[in-house]
């Protein structure tokens, strides 16, 4: 005896197992992350889960069954992911990729960050360096300059000997992020 | 090893023309979804049919193609793709362009250059 979930996919009404209903769900999760194009999405996805309901009806064809495991499996290994890979191979290199980049962030370089800056950008590269919100790194500088005005001569030696970062690929460093293509067209100022 | 390279390039070769035949065959005939997935299929295009809908919206967006809803026999309305006048051009620019390359690849492999 299994549990059954009624779910409306495709303008359409199904009856599926639990299990399957939830091996679907984690599919279309992992599909609509794969897709990555923001607003268009919705599209995608409205017509992938047309096919689902088209799908579902062939395999059940007029007995009006539950749609179950192995019919869900079929589906989704015939579907597919956008880039044309498969769900789980999709999904093993990805959590392995992201777990690799979790764990082993860039080594930050501080730089002096011209593209935001007030004075010098010495306090939005400190910011980024360690990830604090810019105005809070200001309102701190601030308040060091009360402070018998450590703050100032910081702020000047650091402005001397911290370089700005001008080039994409300094400005990617400075995030921490990647010196990769797709993220030096980022911060390329030739569009 | 090679086996993975040689079905990566045979891919990746595929990629680069499927929306060139996604045109090719809405300009032959109006179709739905499904019916082009099996023709893909049928030609070997695609192998999980995934990769197909990122491609029709972008090509929808682009304004290469339309669709409208058509009643189905069973079931509630399917979207029709058809082609644009935007994507007929395209589509002559690519037939153009397809040609081009098989000459070239021709004189290259027959070391005519």
């Amino acid at each position: 005896m299994k549990k059954v979930v009624n779910v409306g996919i495709g303008g359409r009404t199904f009856v599926i197992d639990e299990d399957a209903y939830q091996k679907l769900d984690q599919y279309l999760v992992r599909f609509r992350e794969k897709t990555g194009l923001g607003f268009e999405t919705g599209d995608i996805m409205d017509d992938l889960e047309q096919r689902i309901a088209e799908l579902f009806t062939e395999a059940l064809g007029s007995r009006g069954d539950v749609v179950n495991i192995t019919i869900v499996n079929k589906i989704i290994s015939q579907l597919g992911m956008p880039d044309g890979g498969t769900m789980d191979e999709n999904f093993t290199s990805a959590g392995a990729a992201s777990a690799e980049a979790n764990t082993q962030p860039l080594a930050k370089k501080l730089f002096r960050d011209p593209d935001n800056k007030i004075i010098g950008g010495v306090c939005s590269g400190f910011a980024l360096y360690l990830n604090l919100d810019v105005t809070l790194m200001r309102i701190i500088f601030i308040l060091t300059l009360f402070m018998g005005g450590i703050g100032f001569w910081a702020y000047i030696i650091f402005w001397i000997i911290a370089p700005a970062a001008y080039t994409a690929a300094q400005k990617c460093e400075m995030r921490g992020i990647p010196v990769t293509a797709e993220n030096l067209r980022k911060f390329s100022t030739i569009k | 090893m090679t086996d993975i390279n040689t079905d990566n390039v045979k891919s990746q070769m595929r990629k680069g023309v499927l929306e060139y035949c996604i045109l090719s065959i809405l300009n032959n005939n109006d179709a739905y979804a499904s019916s082009l997935i099996e023709e893909l299929k049928n030609a070997k295009m695609i192998v999980v049919e995934g990769t197909l809908y990122p491609l029709l919206t972008r090509q929808k967006n682009q304004g290469l193609l339309s669709y409208r809803w058509e009643e189905s026999p069973q079931g509630p309305p399917r979207k029709y793709y058809s082609i644009t006048d935007k994507g007929k051009e395209l589509l002559a620019e690519m037939d153009s362009a397809w040609k081009e390359l098989v000459q070239t690849i021709d004189l290259i492999r027959n070391n005519k250059l």
